[in-house]
């Protein structure tokens, strides 16, 4: 297995590289390096957006997801990412109109526009900050651990993380987002591909869907139901994950940029469709992996269980992919993230350009450097922590869709509300302030208590033409 | 006067809403309950699939009612 995988990823590594080289000669200025020229198809948005959105966190969290707490996984995820799909096609329309009338660079400098005050965005900028971190750091970490898993005598934990760091750095820092796009698209092939057949191989091992589902319900019946064995999904959980994923794509900037830089609706639209038949093939595969793992390998810990799963039940060959794949799904979620981080930053800087691109890759190996310090503080439980940051960023929902629908002068209410919420959550996320309040779930009550001050925002603010005057 | 499209754009939106609402209802979210089985899987996870994937239908419907789609060229 050895062999064949340093075979492939060589081959991997020639082709990011040829990506980076190829598109470098092509980024003279900041909307080419951050938005690549705008004008992105259908197909490259499909796994661009695919391989941005599932990551590390899909193929290794979510099959130990369905193991540990069973069926109500799908609805947590697939039914979730099923909403955000429609809302992609339902918002993201008015998200590029609003987008186009103001020179889109960054999600940051949009809200500095519409609310015409800096401090909107450097809150956007703050938000996306604290919570797209700790998501990448647990990319890294889940790969780094695996790796370390898989060949334990190459290097420790932290060589592989930066190792991966070093990675994402080198070939989006030369080709800017463009490079990103086309890696993008090679690893959402790779990462369909091999989930694909992996999830066939475990429904085969039970010859088919019944048997898989009649062992399962032999081992542990709790896992076909909700709230599943551990008592995860309750109503109020997969309500607020609902809510975090579908925001996903107006809060979190990687992929507020893949919407923006979609050549037109028509590519948007099919786009949005391509994206939910993918999240349905991949977390349908990560279903049945999960299952397989539930009757073979209740007792592992992760590592050991994904192991198990795409090495030690595969062949060489599939073996081999599997692990490029998991590379090449943390590369995929890493660099779209960093660099956004970057293109947010470069959307609230002001001066000549050349000189503020410079100070912006700067800024994104600052980034890198806290990515990696991160990976190695940051927890096991993949999947939670992701939805923490989904539930993070969600939070400036409420902020970003009255700047996107209001016509109307807007104050900083919205977004001085937004930082108030975001600080509960993190206090809450420390134990500081409980995490139920009236027997609610505090991120929710906070996601509704926004909400509403966002309808009252969109009705009542004075009248005024948003799109004149100067921040 | 709305246009028939933007009537159709209106029934999406009311549907998904509905789909969306009937998918964390007790209905589909039934605590312990494990039939009727399709396909040997559980009541929970068909039903739940079948509705994601109505949503991607309704997706799709929506892509062709939605205001933007006769601006296909837009910008």
């Amino acid at each position: 297995m050895i062999t064949i995988f340093i075979v492939i990823a060589i081959v991997y590594l020639g082709v990011l590289v040829t990506f980076s080289l190829i598109t470098r000669q092509k980024n003279k200025d900041s909307t080419s390096y951050f938005l690549a020229g705008s004008k992105v198809g259908s197909v490259l948005g499909i796994f661009t957006l695919a391989a941005t959105l599932f990551s590390t966190f899909t193929m290794i969290g979510m099959p130990d997801f369905f193991r540990t707490h069973g069926v109500g996984s799908w609805i947590f995820l697939a039914f979730s990412d099923a909403a955000m799909v429609f809302g992609i096609i339902s918002v993201g329309y008015y998200l590029r109109k609003k987008a186009r009338r103001k020179d889109f660079r960054g999600l940051s400098g949009l809200m500095v526009q519409c609310y015409k005050n800096k401090f909107a965005g450097y809150i956007t900028f703050v938000g996306a900050f604290i919570f797209l971190v700790p998501y990448v750091a647990i990319q890294i970490r889940g790969i780094a651990i695996f790796l370390n898993a898989t060949f334990p005598q190459a290097m420790p934990i932290w060589g592989w993380a930066i190792l991966i760091v070093l990675i994402v750095l080198i070939y989006s820092e030369v080709g800017g987002l463009k490079a990103i796009i086309y890696s993008d698209m090679l690893q959402g092939i790779i990462l369909l591909l091999v989930i694909s057949v992996i999830a066939y191989n475990c429904v085969s091992y039970f010859g088919n869907m019944e048997n898989l589902f009649a062992k399962v319900e032999e081992v542990n019946e709790k896992l076909l139901s909700v709230p599943g064995p551990n008592g995860l999904f309750t109503t109020q959980f997969l309500i607020a994950s609902l809510i975090a994923i579908t925001m996903i794509p107006f809060t979190q900037p990687q992929v507020v940029t893949r919407i923006i830089i979609m050549k037109n609706y028509r590519s948007l639209f099919r786009m949005a469709i391509g994206l939910g038949i993918f999240a349905l093939i991949i977390i349908f595969a990560t279903l049945c992996i999960g299952m397989y793992g539930a009757v073979n390998y209740p007792d592992l810990d992760t590592a050991q269980f994904i192991h198990a799963v795409i090495i030690t039940d595969q062949s060489n060959l599939v073996a081999a992919f599997a692990v490029l794949g998991l590379i090449a799904a943390a590369l995929s979620t890493s660099d779209s993230q960093i660099f956004a981080l970057g293109g947010e930053l470069r959307s609230l800087l002001t001066g000549e350009d050349k000189k503020m691109l410079g100070i912006t890759r700067v800024a994104i190996v600052f980034f890198a450097m806290v990515v990696f310090a991160f990976s190695l503080l940051a927890s096991n439980e993949l999947v939670l922590l992701a939805r923490t940051s989904f539930t993070g960023t969600a939070l400036m929902a409420p902020m970003i869709f009255t700047a996107l629908f209001s016509t109307r002068k807007l104050k900083m209410v919205m977004p001085v509300f937004t930082l108030l919420s975001m600080l509960l959550f993190i206090g809450s996320l420390l134990n500081i302030i409980p995490n139920m309040v009236l027997g609610l779930r505090l991120d929710l009550m906070l996601m509704l208590l926004l909400a509403l001050l966002g309808l009252f925002t969109y009705h009542f603010s004075p009248k005024g033409d948003l799109d004149s005057g100067k921040v | 006067m709305k246009s028939t499209k933007e009537k159709l754009w209106l029934l999406c939106c009311i549907s998904a809403f509905l789909i969306i609402a009937f998918g964390l209802s007790p209905l589909a979210l039934a605590s312990d309950t494990f039939d009727p089985k399709l396909f040997g899987m559980p009541y929970v996870l068909w039903v739940s699939i079948t509705l994601s994937i109505l949503l991607i239908l309704l997706t799709v419907l929506g892509t062709l009612v939605h205001p933007g789609s006769d601006n296909s060229t837009e910008e």
